[in-house]
């Protein structure tokens, strides 16, 4: 396919607090032993896109260090392949190469993009889990002559799961959209118009953006080009609601299922969705490929209880669990009762410990008897490397 | 000829055995490719011991069946062994000049790549076979072979007297030097077994080869023929003892007890070895799902399966699938089997892709046949299908589907 993805792995804004410290957005785990950049990389090259950049801006080891080469997705290709574009501090740089906006981002990042053989870009956040087809995004962004195709939702399966800067559209009969606006501009949006159309099931009038966008090439160089000269840096704001009066901008409806991670409250929803197998259905649809780390099988102890939980390769479990998603190589130990919980990779749960809606960080460990609880809504979350 | 760099060793592993012994389970492929260990093949082995002893370049001999093998190879990428200089690379038989051959023996298939391994001016030749379960060093073994300035180093293993006419056995002085080479005998002299694991001198391999060729009487064979030619001529052959464990996984029954070796802790079978771990390519599936009435004792479970029913004592590859009610005890299940409701399993080995359905009885009680301490193993061969509420006996392997109108209550 002719096509050149764009990965930003960083949020504008998220309240993933101490989940995102020691990492960018992309690298998070999530569903045991994934990345939130699996899901996206997984999506271009089920889609036949061997080509694609990922925009970092900071605390990007963890990334660089999980997707490596590009190896597991099949994208160490000698024409196209993987690249991370970090920040590139010049000495002419303008702000030392340090970005603070999309526009910025891409302008920066420009030299880079321009090599790429690929007349069209589909550009992606990736703080939303989605599985989408993007050659038949692309088929209509061409039959619809259009110069950029957004990609939207009407169907909010759950509003707690939306992200945070998801941009409202407002689209006329023929999917043209007429004009953008960031969620966040609206603070009451979550609380009032969301909540009450799900309580009494009516549908939401207005779209969702879920950050997917296609457009030409030399299109987006020109639009960057200008957007800079004249010190309009917001993508939204000064790209997509100042010229969609000019330009025809498309809305692709997507109509399957999303999750979107901006909070720890909606990590831990995503997470636990997962052990709904109609869910976990859809979302692994097409393989989702993933770093492999050669772990042996999980090994469960005689003792053991397990109940509608996920188990990662190289877990060992000799207590109970419940409701869980377990990353690669947790161990817990006899007489420890988890439940609500999501534990990411290496983390040791010792003897007698009494776990509720925790979220610990990769290489924790909970020593014997202790006891830690939150809420569905406001989880515990145990920083990286913790002991506790 | 192509450079390539030299290498002081490249390894010559031994993958094209049928395996008949293990029946239905390689009717379709070669037995190096057979799952083992709930998420590896046999070939994982020496390919991932290769690898962690630091040997970067691997013939692999294919003959039986290759099509799986060499599918599953592929570049070598899981083992690392997609390389610049070296690497992984398949050798089938090939037509040479007008006449072509299939590989006769053992011997005959590493004579017939001589090329190959003339390549890499190798000093050392190190030959395998795809068809046991250990985890050693060779390079511990090479720097025996080096000390002991031998022609021929053998790895040995201590195994009871009663067991060591199934193997080739050696005497050895207080040296270890290789005095005295029996291929099965009926009344061993020696408790030392030939594990297959062989370094040799190349250049002195390779004239006991020609010589070997040369001979029409010859079986084209290391154990029977090669060997015994290299010690009454006096050369200098070396028994290096390996202490690990070590099993020949040729048989139904011992390719069962190896993979409940892995559950068993006084086992020293420790795959969860974060230095030395086994590769094996991976299949890309999501982590597994428990549910809600599953129970699970003493088992391992692999990627991408849905648990709803009960496991005991047994080893689940990927992608299986056990619905509520199932009960599987003492079984190896093998990739991307289903397992419906309330089926039962007891003491069997379930071939790839095959479905067992509703209610069906697999190693059924009533005609039990006891070999040693359990019951006698049943076997259900690749993509069958048992139909419901069947019942398969203790010690059958299966070959055929069995249709589900076939109901016996």
């Amino acid at each position: 396919m002719n096509v050149l993805g764009i990965i930003f792995a960083y949020a504008e804004k998220d309240n993933l607090r101490e989940l995102t410290k020691p990492r960018t957005l992309a690298s998070l785990p999530i569903g045991g032993k994934y990345r939130m950049i699996d899901f996206i990389l997984s999506n271009f090259v089920n889609s036949n896109i061997f080509d694609v950049s990922i925009i970092t801006k900071n605390n990007y080891h963890s990334l660089i260090d999980h997707v490596g080469s590009g190896k597991e997705w099949d994208l160490t290709r000698k024409i196209g392949g993987l690249r991370v574009l970090t920040p590139f501090a010049s000495p002419d740089a303008k702000g030392n190469g340090i970005y603070n906006s999309r526009v910025e981002a891409l302008a920066y990042n420009m030299n880079s993009i321009k090599s790429s053989r690929a007349e069209y870009i589909i550009m992606t956040d990736c703080s939303t889990i989605y599985n989408i087809d993007y050659e038949e995004l692309l088929r209509f962004h061409i039959e619809r002559h259009a110069d950029i195709t957004a990609v939207y939702t009407n169907k909010i399966l759950d509003p707690s799961l939306m992200a945070y800067d998801m941009p409202l559209l407002t689209l006329n009969e023929s999917c043209r959209i007429e004009d953008f606006r960031l969620s966040s501009d609206e603070k009451s949006r979550r609380t009032d118009d969301f909540k009450s159309s799900t309580d009494d099931g009516a549908a939401i009038n207005r779209s969702s953006g879920l950050g997917v966008f296609v457009i030409r090439k030399s299109l987006l160089e020109s639009l960057i080009a200008d957007a800079m000269a004249y010190g309009r840096f917001d993508f939204y704001k000064d790209i997509l609601q100042r010229l969609c009066g000019s330009l025809n901008i498309q809305g692709y409806e997507y109509t399957k299922f999303f999750m979107g991670i901006d909070s720890i409250s909606s990590y831990m929803r995503a997470n636990l969705k997962l052990l709904d197998t109609e869910i976990r259905n859809k979302v692994f649809e097409n393989v989702v490929y993933t770093k492999v780390k050669d772990s042996v099988p999980a090994e469960y102890v005689s003792g053991c209880v397990i109940r509608n939980s996920i188990i990662s390769d190289g877990c060992r479990i000799e207590g109970t669990i419940e409701n869980c998603v377990l990353s690669r190589g947790v161990k817990i130990a006899k007489g420890s009762i988890v439940r609500n919980s999501v534990i990411m990779q290496n983390t040791t749960i010792m003897e007698d410990v009494n776990l509720n809606y925790v979220i610990l960080d990769k290489d924790v460990i909970v020593r014997e008897n202790r006891k830690l609880s939150g809420h569905e809504t406001f989880p515990v979350v145990i920083e990286k490397g913790t002991i506790v | 000829m192509i450079y390539a760099k030299k290498k002081e060793m490249i390894a010559m592993l031994l993958a094209g055995g049928q395996g008949s012994r293990l029946g239905v389970l390689t009717k379709d492929v070669a037995k190096p490719a057979v799952p083992f260990g709930g998420k590896y093949r046999i070939i994982d082995f020496p390919l991932s011991n290769c690898v962690n002893s630091g040997i970067d370049t691997i013939g692999v001999l294919t003959q039986y069946q290759p099509l799986e093998l060499n599918t599953y190879i592929g570049n070598g990428q899981p083992w690392d062994l997609d390389r610049i200089n070296g690497g992984v690379s398949i050798l089938p038989p090939y037509v040479k000049g007008k006449a072509g051959e299939w590989y006769k023996g053992t011997a005959n298939a590493i004579y017939q790549n001589s090329n190959f391994i003339e390549m890499y001016h190798p000093d050392y030749v190190l030959i395998l076979s795809g068809d046991h379960v250990y985890k050693m060093n060779y390079e511990l073994m090479l720097d025996f072979h080096k000390e002991t300035q031998a022609d021929c180093t053998i790895a040995v293993i201590q195994v009871p007297y009663e067991e060591a006419s199934r193997f080739g056995v050696m005497s050895t002085y207080e040296n270890r030097q290789v005095y005295e080479f029996e291929e099965k005998p009926e009344d061993p002299k020696s408790n030392l077994a030939s594990m297959g694991v062989y370094i040799f001198t190349w250049e002195k391999l390779k004239s006991y080869l020609i010589q070997d060729e040369n001979d029409p009487e010859s079986e084209n064979d290391f154990g029977k023929n090669v060997i015994p030619a290299m010690l009454n001529a006096g050369e200098r052959m070396f028994a290096y003892t390996y202490g690990g464990y070590w099993k020949d996984v040729g048989t139904i029954e011992s390719l069962w007890e190896a993979n409940m070796d892995i559950l068993d802790p006084n086992v020293p079978l420790k795959l969860n070895d974060p230095p030395w771990k086994i590769y094996a390519r991976n299949t890309g599936q999501p982590p597994h799902y428990v549910g809600d009435h599953a129970e699970l004792k003493n088992c391992t479970i692999s990627e991408g399966c849905m648990v709803y029913g009960k496991v005991d004592h047994s080893i689940i590859f990927p992608s299986v699938t056990i619905g509520s009610g199932a009960k599987v005890s003492n079984s190896i299940i093998m990739p991307n089997v289903t397992i419906g409701e309330g089926a039962v399993i007891e003491y069997a080995i379930i071939g790839e892709n095959a479905v067992i359905d509703r209610g069906a009885t697999i190693g059924c009680v009533n005609a039990a046949k006891l070999s040693g301490d359990h019951r006698e193993i049943t076997v259900i061969g690749q993509n069958i299908r048992i139909g419901a509420l069947h019942c398969v006996t203790a010690g059958e392997m299966v070959e055929e589907n069995t249709p589900r109108e076939e109901l016996s209550k």
